[in-house]
């Protein structure tokens, strides 16, 4: 992983005195709320519903297992003893108290961590597929490039003080496992002539209360040119975005007024007249950074999977995890692991101080000491040996690590929702228990195939509703909470926003909607491959609407 | 006195603004519409050597009057205004402007070194900012990842960086 040298490190250590002299500022009295808040948010800092919530960046999803151990003392220390990882690969502390978080960023900061642009009109967090570098799919490793994007990124001077928040993200696979098409800059890495690497460019994607997908601006861009382009766009977006209502405040927004075609043209006009000035990325500068993601040392192994299923046999749930919660290496005899955040009654995406300290020492033993977190708030052991599998399921069963369901119906992202957070509308916590509650059987769940819930408390779509496959999002409805559910999204191949059934349901009827939903799924599905999602898409959303709402309703 | 920061230090304000009167020591900062209606009336003479730019003018539409001009302010009228970030930018790095270029608004010390890098050389900060507390801020950071402008403050930045 990227190592900090002397630069990042003082980088980030007057980044913790200047925010410490802030606070302290603001403490005092000296700095109106009004004044702080820009201050404390560009650092991740937001007041919430109980108390502040603390939002530490996690660039690209790669976290050290010495990380990962300052996480879990910072829960325990600050905060009541757990985290929450998020969509955006960042983790989240809803409990820390205001006076206290300089002293956490400085713990942070001792581990080569930090909270810069966690929130904010600024560049947030470069995120990236969570399988760089162990996918078999992919073209090139895309963490090189996003931390080239993330220094540049970094306390930029000219676009610190965006009209509105700003978030990029890589792939270098077709499988584009980091959902860029929703993102407002979308980097693909791709061959180019002569096996050039460089990239295609999206931009204008984004969910939030006017979902919209990203469009191609640049098919292919020479490598050389990365910063520059990004620093043309971001020229433009700065100057040209608006800044009178914020919720018309998003790239998405000017590049939907001024088309596609004319925010192009204005970009590559940009682009041509700072050639001369623009940061150049030479490629030494991309060798240098490939050094730091340098294969971990594999050993020569062969594929011995059937062993271990050979091994497993007569435990059915060490099959099931196997097959649900792996996933091929690109690595002969290595496999990789994903670590369920999704159990029965446990917040999506949360994880207690012992929890994460017990996965620091496993991925210390079986997975050179490193970890991911992925945009569905799983963690990821990358590259574990398959004779370790058996013990790998052991330990993380233990742990409630080990729930076999990633990629099922109960795989579901969720944002903290109501119980934490300022803007939402209603709860999401709770309907996902409901959830799990009503779908506790797993052999329906693997029958089902693979199913993506995403639901979000409000319309600023944290939890990417949009594009789940089935879409929740909380609305208030005369004070009470209610549901709009949405079909059809889906965030890759191709991605697509998911379209509204009808009037929004009650609390205690989302899961018979769901319910009704796939009864509709399992009637008309042509064969055990046709996923939820692909059925929608064939057959469209009037028979789901008709179940769903017709008004003699025998129990779903 | 209004006082200002100005390479570092404090001085008087010289500027004065529409519905302001100058006087002696002080000098008129027009707006740029008026500044550039003067300059093609062929009023070079009284046009003067200063103009104030707010965040939807054109930094374009000054550049055939760059010689001119000594004095550019550059205005962040609201809480996170940031068009004047690019709008220095882009007259210091693009158009060569040497001549002095002011942020005026509701501007505290947290914004200072981002000002500073990118060519800002004096500062008219929010009245109620603590001055002498503000010159510190010019040294928040001793390194940068990015390029600069930098006038009032010097960085250091990695050897092998692009």
């Amino acid at each position: 992983m990227y190592r900090y040298d002397q630069i990042d490190q003082t980088l980030v250590n007057e980044r913790v005195a200047q925010f410490r002299d802030q606070t302290r500022r603001f403490l005092a009295g000296e700095l109106s709320e009004d004044e702080f808040r820009p201050l404390r948010l560009r650092n991740g800092l937001y007041i919430q519903r109980f108390a502040p919530m603390l939002r530490v960046s996690i660039p690209y999803g790669l976290l050290s297992t010495t990380q990962l151990r300052m996480l879990a003392h910072i829960a325990r220390t600050y905060d009541r003893s757990y985290g929450h990882f998020t969509t955006r690969q960042n983790i989240q502390y809803n409990w820390p108290a205001l006076e206290r978080v300089p002293d956490i960023l400085a713990d942070l900061a001792s581990v080569e961590m930090h909270a810069i642009q966690t929130s904010g009109n600024c560049i947030r967090n470069i995120t990236a597929d969570h399988l760089a570098g162990v996918a078999p799919d992919e073209i090139a490793d895309p963490r090189p490039y996003c931390e080239i994007i993330r220094q540049w990124a970094t306390l930029n001077p000219e676009f610190s003080y965006l009209p509105r928040k700003f978030k990029i993200a890589v792939t270098a696979s077709p499988a584009d496992r980091a959902a860029v098409e929703i993102h407002d800059v979308g980097v693909r890495i791709k061959h180019g002539p002569n096996a050039a690497i460089g990239f295609e460019i999206l931009a204008g994607g984004g969910l939030g209360r006017t979902p919209i997908l990203g469009k191609l601006i640049r098919s292919f861009l020479p490598q050389a040119d990365l910063l520059a382009y990004l620093e043309a766009i971001l020229r433009v977006y700065n100057r040209y975005g608006r800044r009178d209502n914020i919720h018309k405040a998003r790239i998405k927004i000017l590049v939907r007024t001024l088309g596609a075609e004319e925010f192009t043209r204005q970009v590559e006009q940009e682009f041509e007249a700072s050639r001369e000035f623009a940061p150049r990325l030479e490629a030494r500068e991309v060798e240098r950074m490939r050094g730091f993601f340098a294969p971990p040392p594999y050993q020569q192994l062969n594929d011995s999977i059937p062993e271990v299923g050979s091994v497993a046999s007569g435990t059915p749930t060490f099959d099931a995890w196997l097959r649900y919660n792996t996933r091929r290496h690109k690595v002969a005899g290595y496999r990789i692991v994903f670590v369920s955040l999704k159990k029965h009654g446990e917040a999506p995406g949360d994880m207690s101080d012992g929890q994460m300290d017990a996965l620091a020492q496993l991925a210390d033993r079986v997975s050179f000491g490193m970890l991911r977190t992925t945009h569905d708030q799983n963690l990821v052991l990358a590259d574990v040996p398959q004779s370790a599998l058996p013990e790998v399921w052991r330990e993380l069963d233990a742990l409630g690590l080990a729930t076999p369901n990633i990629g099922t119906l109960t795989d579901m992202i969720c944002c903290p929702g109501l119980d934490f957070c300022s803007l939402a509308n209603a709860g999401s916590i709770d309907v996902a228990k409901q959830i799990h509650a009503r779908f506790d059987d797993l052999d329906y769940l693997y029958d089902l195939g693979p199913i993506e819930i995403k639901m979000s408390g409000c319309m600023n779509a944290c939890g990417h509703h949009h594009i789940g496959h089935i879409g929740i999002l909380g609305v208030d409805k005369h004070g009470k909470e209610w549901y709009q559910i949405t079909i059809g999204g889906s965030s890759t191949g191709p991605a697509a926003l998911g379209e509204v059934i009808g009037p929004s349901v009650p609390k205690d009827e989302v899961s018979d909607t769901i319910a009704r939903l796939l009864e509709v799924y399992v009637r008309e599905r042509r064969g055990d491959e046709e996923r939820f999602v692909d059925a929608v898409r064939r057959i469209g959303i009037e028979p789901f609407q008709e179940r769903v709402y017709e008004t003699d309703h025998s129990p779903a | 006195m209004r006082r200002i920061i100005r390479r570092r230090e404090l001085v008087a304000d010289d500027a004065r603004y529409a519905g302001e009167q100058a006087g002696p020591g002080t000098r008129l900062v027009p707006p740029a519409a008026q500044f550039i209606s003067a300059v093609a009336a062929g009023a070079t003479g009284t046009a003067g050597d200063a103009v104030l730019i707010g965040p939807t003018d054109e930094v374009e539409a000054l550049v055939p009057h760059l010689a001119l001009l000594k004095l550019i302010v550059v205005e962040f009228p609201k809480i996170g205004e940031g068009r004047g970030f690019s709008q220095a930018r882009m007259l210091r790095q693009r158009y060569r402007y040497r001549g002095e270029l002011r942020a005026r608004g509701v501007l505290k010390r947290d914004q200072l070194f981002f000002l500073a890098r990118c060519g800002f050389d004096s500062f008219d900060l929010d009245p109620a900012e603590n001055l002498e507390a503000a010159l510190g801020a010019l040294d928040d950071f001793s390194v940068a990842y990015q390029d600069g402008s930098d006038a009032v403050v010097h960085v250091q930045r990695r050897a092998s960086a692009t």
